[in-house]
């Protein structure tokens, strides 16, 4: 009976489409300060997740929420159909963390701490060995076995930490910022690492570089002052902000400059705006043809003194997306 | 279901603290503070009993060789013992690595908690008993005592639990003021005055210099016997006693006005009242409460 109540909890959580949700979450500390504020998330299973937002945007505090390292002040998270809390250790049994320069055990070695982890996960040790030297060889550590952990650099420590998530194969990766204090080639690795393991597992990357959330993710959650601002798809974020803006960088006088600006800004249907380093940015705004308005500004160009370095497109800046996002949250005042 | 399936199901549960309270074991013995404490005990307990070899009689050297257990200096390393698993940049560390993984918070605490209580007593026990052994089987000059097998065991588990109580009380410091240096310093101030208090109080069980004090009179005890009258009347005594304990306990913590113990009790040299059972209920309850208050309060921060 036992046995197939078991079995019926298990078949109900593999049947949920989402890997995370919560409803309401917030947590407030100490009365003082709102870390994450009513926030409601469906993260999809199998997808990569990008949680993105400042520092001090409450994505740690999620993360730790979703862990239960930290108490909800309100609402509650879930994980694959689980509650999350301090001792919800079959919710815990498949999340796989890697905190932000992860605090390790320095007196350990990697073996050893990766054995005491997969015993903590209930690992038997024919299991357990042969994981351990996989994953080590798989984060490149195969050659620093005999070092204890408190000589390895910010890099090695962030490799060890990312075997130390995969150690009890769990089906959800919860890492944040995996890229951060690594190395271009180890940068390079993790992202490539993050593309292989979506195969098979649902990831949540909290960052707040925005090339690893384009590189890597299919969706994303930003999170401003404790709030989801956005959920969605990539595609979602792009199509929906800054789709028909584009900025042209610029070199000539600054009269020159400020000429092609006001003959743009003539032009039926686009905006027109130079900043300080002779960038023009043009926004289209009546749904006029993107590639006739550039055409336009092109012609001004050409017929005025000055000569073009660089053309960028709104149209897949997930940076200008992001930022944009950030601008409207923060003037939607009172309303948000 | 079968035992040996329950007992496999008992071991997979089981197999994370037991992983846990063998690490933090290993940590400790590894630890330059702990092998030092030990060395240091090996040496005071040799310079103890061969200072006392011609003067002292069984019970009165043994309760010297207990004496830095009870009351000064082995109280700090205990406090220090206790107090860092969970306090400090420990925790981080902690949330980090163990406690984002599948282990309940109480059953960390616990296993954490069970390797200190382990490597306390087994520094207490491999450098006392083979003292007391020696102390006891050896011709030496004092006249013959009355030390019995019984009132040894039970005076080191007496002091084995004073010892389990200093370790819960800095688990409880520690889990409570999360800063290490400050929990130990709140503790050891608390901890000297407590006993004059304890005394004022009449409660006497709950000191652990009055108990260094009477560790003389329950090494000379026997194994309990006698007739049934007797027993009763012992067991009235055990009764009234606790009841004056829980009283006096109570107007010590709520104010009130205190019942004075039966005079003699635990003056110097006569202790012919000294209960096991109130001392043991008295230092029990304590570790209970200590511990329970600490997972509580763990259970219940934010790490």
């Amino acid at each position: 009976m036992e046995k197939e109540t078991g079995k019926k909890q298990a078949d109900a959580a593999t049947d949920i489409p989402w890997a995370i949700r919560t409803e309401h979450l917030t947590k407030i500390y100490a009365q003082r300060l709102i870390a994450v504020n009513d926030m409601n998330l469906e993260v999809p299973r199998g997808s990569v997740f990008g949680l993105l937002g400042p520092n001090g945007a409450g994505k740690t505090t999620t993360l730790r929420l979703l862990l239960g390292l930290q108490r909800p002040t309100a609402g509650r998270a879930e994980v694959f159909g689980r509650r999350c809390g301090p001792n919800a250790v079959d919710v815990r049994a498949r999340i796989g963390y890697l905190p932000t320069n992860p605090k390790l055990p320095g007196h350990l070695r990697p073996i050893e701490y990766l054995d005491l982890l997969g015993k903590l996960c209930g690992l038997r040790r024919e299991v357990c060995k042969p994981r351990i030297s996989t994953l080590l060889r798989s984060v490149g550590l195969l050659g620093a076995t005999n070092q204890p952990i408190r000589a390895f650099s910010t890099g090695m420590c962030t490799r060890l930490g990312i075997a130390a998530s995969l150690v009890g194969d769990p089906p959800l990766l919860l890492w944040d910022e995996p890229t951060a204090g690594l190395d271009p080639s180890a940068r390079r690795f993790t992202l490539d690492l993050i593309s292989e393991l979506a195969k098979t597992k649902t990831i949540v990357v909290a960052t707040h570089i925005l090339s690893d959330i384009d590189q890597i993710c299919d969706h994303l959650g930003v999170m401003h002052e404790g709030r989801m601002i956005f959920i969605g798809s990539m595609k979602d974020l792009k199509r929906r902000l800054c789709c028909d803006d584009f900025s042209l960088e610029l070199v000539g006088s600054a009269e020159n400059i400020e000429r092609l600006g006001c003959e743009v800004a003539k032009q039926e249907g686009v905006e027109s705006r130079i900043d300080q380093g002779g960038v023009l940015h043009v926004k289209i705004t009546d749904g006029r043809s993107h590639a006739l308005a550039l055409a336009g500004v092109l012609k001004s160009v050409g017929a005025g003194d000055l000569s073009l370095e660089a053309i960028h497109s709104g149209r897949n800046a997930t940076e200008n997306a992001y930022l944009q996002l950030l601008q409207e949250d923060q003037s939607h005042g009172f309303d948000r | 279901m079968d035992s040996t399936d329950r007992m496999s199901k008992l071991a997979t549960l089981m197999r994370p603290y037991t992983a846990i309270c063998r690490h933090d074991l290993r940590a400790l013995w590894q630890s330059r503070p702990v092998r030092l404490w030990l060395a240091a005990t090996v040496v005071l307990t040799l310079l103890a009993t061969l200072g006392n070899w011609g003067k002292l009689q069984d019970a009165p050297l043994i309760a010297t060789l207990l004496f830095p257990y009870l009351v000064f200096p082995w109280f700090f390393i205990v406090i220090a013992l206790g107090v860092t698993p969970v306090s400090g940049s420990q925790a981080e560390t902690l949330a980090d690595g163990i406690l984002s993984r599948p282990v309940t918070r109480y059953g960390y605490l616990l296993a954490t908690w069970a390797g200190r209580v382990i490597t306390v007593l087994a520094v207490f026990y491999v450098v006392t008993v083979p003292a007391i052994m020696l102390v006891t089987l050896a011709k030496r000059p004092p006249a013959e005592d009355a030390v019995t097998v019984y009132g040894i065991v039970t005076t080191l588990g007496v002091v084995a639990l004073v010892l389990t109580l200093i370790v819960s009380l800095g688990f409880l410091a520690g889990t409570l003021l999360r800063k290490p240096l400050l929990a130990a310093a709140v503790l050891i101030f608390l901890w000297y005055p407590v006993n004059f208090v304890l005394s004022t109080f009449s409660l006497e069980e709950l000191s652990p210099i009055s108990l260094s004090q009477a560790t003389t009179t329950q090494l000379r005890r026997q194994w309990l016997g006698g007739d049934d009258e007797s027993k009763t009347a012992t067991n009235k005594e055990e009764a009234e006693a606790l009841l004056r304990l829980g009283t006096n306990l109570s107007s010590m913590l709520f104010g009130g006005q205190t019942q004075q113990s039966k005079p003699g009790y635990f003056e110097p040299g006569k202790f012919e009242d000294f209960s096991l059972v109130r001392v043991t209920l008295g230092y029990g309850a304590g570790t209970l409460i200590a511990v329970g208050l600490a997972v509580l309060c763990f259970c219940r921060r934010d790490l």
